[in-house]
């Protein structure tokens, strides 16, 4: 029996070529879809998992609530982990920090990089890598000792063997290789080695650390003794904030309060909320996004065969008929078609796997991930498989399936009656469903895509283009002292127009600090952002004064005593005149009396528009490290920027020159949403693919049972264009239907999208006009197609086929 | 087992179709009783409910009201699943217009009734060769329907009407689609099938078909207005 059912299905596949490439090439794309992102759901979902106690690690973030704003930090005072190591149920608690940029000198070779820690000797009992030389409990006791991961050694030292007990020379000092870890699978620790933190605490007293409370530079990560203990855990970190932390802090005259919370390792790597964090995090939005397109372009290609099965069914029914007369049940015809439908299932899965092969470079370009091609070797992925030959196989093949063997052969029979080919009502029904889910797709793309421009090409208060960023290591004060050399060299250069250096740039997080401001001649605590920038930086960044002046050369006062405000700053302070108002800074914040605001700049945006522009200082620091800037004329770029390359070379031989431009850097912070718009883009034209290519198929069997009407109306005198008309208008009210339903659900699904950005456009009606207008062309000219075959048949033979 | 033992009996026998807003009357009581080992003729005009007595009998259709039992059984009590089985294992079925999958090739074809009844694999190729062989279209085994003349897609349905060895045979109109040449070959086949003991039930139009008939059903407008003893084939058999 089962060979006959199989013989039934391949014939009819073969038979019905086009109809079985539709049905084929449209599960075969949403199951390569769902396949792909399977793949990035599961890895996303994969943090943290090599570590064996992954369950039991927490990590301490913490709160600080000042004047009724809350920042959220992923770094902790030194003193946490001490006081933390004694309270109960603790089985390790480890801290470390950021090393920062750091140049690395190793037999004549120079290298950079970002992501060093300083780390205890707890490190290796709390994250338990695999170490491939080196003792874990031992290897970062000592100062001056380093431990890398195997990247690193193999970039260093070509091997892990040659790195051990070789010393790398840093700016400041030099380290030792105790130990090489390997870097398995995906966790938010992006490290790329770890400096023995025993090295900096020499530096300061135990005594200092410990008691310090307001200095955020430290993670704290706890080893629970079982994973049910972070509740009594975070209740004995809410006992040591409110007896001891907060009391420190009114103590020492901040007027601040502090919180700390215990978070799950595993909830980390989602979780975007702390500023600092010790890499960029995931957006668990995406996963659920990408979650939900993978089920639409399996139900929308599901729908197509639903659809087309039935349509079809007509031709399907005597053979159901006589199956019933030779003896089958219900339930066996049932099964013949379920099986049918599992059948093409899997030929799509394994066209889907060919798909998926060939896709994978790209996917993994766009995702930014690394997944190899031989996934499918994988248990758990066969599973996934499994389900989805069995879930897309029964729920595409069982409408069909019931609907057809419910046909009585005494009616399917009777050789000048045929049953009509399903439900009308319920294909279009279903028709409408997936244009809806595709105008859905297409109207989520048009506002990314708008959302992006604007943000693109917003006004930002300054102006990015044709900014050079170099670099300026820290740690080298004669660097630094010999900075306005090389900035009157760079401008010898005719198409160097401007040169500034400023500690910090647009997009890269600002520092915060406590001022005294005075307001109704009292001077009163503001936390506020802050940045130091030289002479010419507001002028080079194209930047406006509002009120009063910039720094400038002629007053040798700026440097102490002047403080540049922005508009919002002035707006928070509720200053109407702040040009001559009093500012306290310095390490006592007792207030330098003759310290006071010169100049007010017009907002501009530090950082990107998800944010508003907020109240902002800016001193004078003319020697500052941190960045060069040189704004170049766009002509003859290349040539300027190999100029500057060589003028760095003589200014400073140790680091090699690493530089960017303003724009890019400063666009990178919308990376995320241009992820988003490429994936948007991409899976929106697949569904409009995967139902056009069902709209084909039905327009097609409309035309073909049809045949005969069109016949008679040419006959009677009906025109070409009167056919096409006719047989598209049923079409294009479903597409209207369609836009109809997908414009609400669209426009509160971008709206709550937009909600992330402080700046955005207005969702306005053209937006969803223009989706419907594509839905429309696109459904049309699929229909018409058929239309236009079926309008231009010879009307004798359409009428003789009947 | 008894010639006298009924393997069809009806009583009162009615069916009415209900379609939007006619109602059509198309059996209007029939009482039927039909002997293991008959060869029984139904006949009357077009549209008297011939088709919907035959698809009642083959319990393909179910009547609206009346008694219909089947080997003594009465059929309105049994489930659709039982139904299936009562056909697959006692009735075998030939249509005017033959009725073929047109998937399948002519052995395919023949064989699907075993199927359902669960043969085996060499068993199953063992009784349709036989039928095929019987039938006369053997060397037409790997074809598919399409490709074969009327006369020979009608020998392939008696073929697999009778591959499973069924105890009652209906046709409606079996020759009403072939040339009269061919219509004498399949009344043959249907006459030899009977003499060995099927019981047939034939639905026809042509006088010179139920000539092959014990007995002729006259039907007309929904009822049965007279039924004739076939002298000539009861004569017959008497020699
Ligand atoms: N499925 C049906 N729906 C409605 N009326 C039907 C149906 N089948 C048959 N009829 C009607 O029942 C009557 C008997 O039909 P049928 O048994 O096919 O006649 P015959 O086979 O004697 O030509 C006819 O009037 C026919 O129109
Ligand atoms: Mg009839």
């Amino acid at each position: 029996m089962f060979n006959n059912y199989l013989k039934i299905a391949v014939r009819n596949l073969l038979r019905n070529k086009v109809y079985s490439a539709i049905n084929i090439l449209g599960l075969a794309i949403g199951i390569a879809s769902c396949i792909l992102i399977f793949l990035y759901v599961q890895d996303e979902l994969s943090y943290e998992n090599h570590f064996s106690k992954s369950g039991r690690i927490t990590r301490i973030v913490g709160e600080v609530i000042f004047e009724g704003h809350k920042d959220e930090f992923a770094v902790t005072p030194p003193a946490l982990a001490p006081a933390v190591s004694r309270f109960s149920d603790i089985e390790a608690v480890t801290q470390f920090n950021r090393a920062g940029k750091q140049t690395i000198w190793y037999n004549n070779q120079t290298f950079t990089d970002e992501d060093l820690v300083f780390a205890d000797s707890v490190f290796f009992k709390v994250f338990d890598y695999e170490l491939l030389a080196g003792n874990p409990a031992t290897a970062l006791i000592a100062p001056h000792t380093i431990v890398l991961t195997e990247e690193m050694a193999e970039k260093i030292f070509g091997g892990v063997e040659q790195a051990m007990g070789e010393v790398l020379q840093f700016s400041r000092d030099s380290y030792t290789v105790t130990g090489v870890y390997r870097n398995l699978g995906h966790s938010h620790l992006n490290v790329s080695g770890l400096l023995s933190k025993a090295t900096i605490d020499a530096r300061t007293s135990a005594e200092e650390r410990n008691t310090q409370w307001f200095n955020l530079n430290n993670y704290t990560y706890v080893l629970l003794q079982n994973e049910e203990q972070i509740a009594s855990l975070q209740a004995q970190v809410d006992d040591l904030t409110q007896n001891h932390v907060n009391p420190w802090i009114k103590e020492n005259k901040l007027n601040a309060q502090m919180k700390f919370i215990v978070q799950p390792l595993k909830d980390i790597h989602f979780d975007t909320r702390y500023m600092h964090s010790i890499s960029s995090s995931g957006n668990i939005s995406y996963v659920y996004i990408f979650g939900a397109v993978a089920v639409f372009l399996l139900l929308i290609a599901s729908i197509n065969y639903m659809n087309l099965a039935t349509a079809r069914s007509a031709k399907r029914a005597k053979e159901v008929g006589l199956r019933k007369v030779v003896g089958a049940d219900r339930s066996q015809i049932i099964r013949q078609f379920l099986g049918e439908s599992v059948l093409l299932t899997l030929i799509a899965v394994l066209l889907a796997l060919a798909l998926v092969q060939i896709f994978i470079p790209s996917f993994n370009n766009l995702t930014e991930k690394n997944f190899s091609s031989d996934f499918f070797l994988q248990w758990d992925f066969l599973l996934v498989i499994l389900a989805i030959v069995l879930l897309v196989g029964v729920v595409a093949g069982s409408y069909p399936a019931f609907f057809l063997s419910g046909f009585k052969p005494a009616d399917v029979l009777k050789s000048d009656k045929q049953p009509r080919g399903g439900s009308a009502t319920l294909r279009r029904a279903l028709v409408v469903l997936q244009f809806s889910i595709s105008l859905i797709m297409i109207i989520g793309t048009i506002v990314v895509f708008t959302q992006m421009h604007f943000l693109k090409s917003a006004d930002l208060g300054f102006n990015k283009e044709q900014v050079m960023v170099i670099d300026v290591p820290g740690g080298d004060s004669t660097l630094v002292q010999r900075l306005p050399v090389i900035k009157q060299k760079l401008l010898q250069n005719p198409n160097v127009l401007q040169v500034s250096n400023s500690y910090s740039i647009p997009a890269e997080p600002t520092n915060r600090t406590l001022l005294l401001m005075e307001q109704d001649g009292k001077m009163v605590e503001k936390t506020m952002d802050i940045i130091a920038v030289d002479y010419d930086f507001i002028s080079l960044m194209g930047m406006e004064i509002k009120e009063g002046r910039n720094f400038s050369r002629d007053m040798k006062t700026d440097e102490k005593s002047g403080i540049i405000i922005n508009e919002a700053a002035a707006k928070w302070l509720g200053w109407s005149e702040p040009i001559g108002k009093k500012v306290g800074t310095g390490e006592n914040r007792v207030g330098d009396s003759s310290t006071r605001i010169i100049g007010v700049v017009k907002d501009f945006h530090m950082s990107s528009l998800h944010t508003d522009v907020q109240p902002l200082a800016i001193t004078l620091a003319p020697e500052s490290p941190g960045y060069l800037l040189a704004r170049i004329s766009p002509e003859n770029q290349a040539a300027t920027i190999s100029f500057v390359e060589e003028q760095w070379r003589m200014f400073d031989q140790r680091h090699p020159m690493e530089y960017f431009f303003m724009d890019e850097f400063f666009d990178r912070q919308y990376r995320a949403e241009e992820k988003m718009l490429t994936v948007f883009g991409y899976f929106a034209g697949l569904t409009i693919l995967i139902a056009c290519l069902g709209l084909f198929g039905l327009a097609s069997f409309t035309a073909e049972q049809r045949t005969k009407e069109i016949g008679i109306r040419k006959v009677l005198g009906s025109t070409t264009g009167n056919i096409v008309l006719l047989l598209s208008k049923d079409f294009a009210l479903l597409v209207a239907i369609a836009i109809m339903l997908a414009t609400p659900v669209a426009w509160y699904g971008m709206s709550q999208w937009l909600q992330d950005f402080a700046y955005r456009i207005d969702l306005s009606w053209w937006i969803f006009a223009l989706a419907g207008l594509l839905a429309l062309v696109i459904a049309l000219a699929t229909v018409s197609f058929q239309a236009v075959k079926a309008a231009l048949l010879d009307p004798v033979k359409a009428i003789r086929t009947q | 087992m008894s010639m006298q033992e009924l393997i069809i009996d009806t009583q009162n026998l009615q069916k009415k179709y209900i379609t939007d807003t006619v109602e059509t009357t198309a059996l209007a009581g029939v009482d039927l009783k039909i002997k293991r080992g008959e060869f029984v003729a139904i006949m009357g005009p077009s549209g008297c409910g011939k088709s919907t007595l035959l698809n009642i009998l083959g319990m393909l259709d179910s009547p609206s009201s009346g008694s219909f039992k089947f080997l003594g059984q009465e059929v309105a009590n049994v489930s659709e699943r039982q139904r299936a089985k009562l056909r697959k294992e006692n009735l075998g079925f030939v249509f005017q217009s033959f009725n073929l999958i047109d998937e399948l090739t002519v052995e395919e074809n023949i064989a699907l009734p075993l199927a359902y009844l669960g043969f085996s694999k060499s068993e199953t190729e063992k009784r349709t060769l036989q039928a095929m062989e019987r039938m006369g279209i053997a060397h037409r085994r790997s074809h598919f329907p399409q490709q074969l003349s009327g006369g020979q897609q009608q020998r392939a349905a008696i073929a697999r009407a009778v591959v499973s060895e069924p105890a009652l045979i209906l046709a409606d109109e079996p020759t009403g689609n072939l040339d009269s040449v061919h219509g004498r070959e399949v009344m043959q086949l249907l006459s030899e099938l009977n003499d060995a003991g099927t019981t047939v039930v034939m639905v026809t139009h042509s006088p010179t078909d139920a000539e092959y008939a014990h007995r002729i059903v006259n039907l007309f407008d929904g009822q049965i207005v007279t039924e004739n003893l076939n002298v000539k084939r009861h004569a017959a058999e008497l020699l």
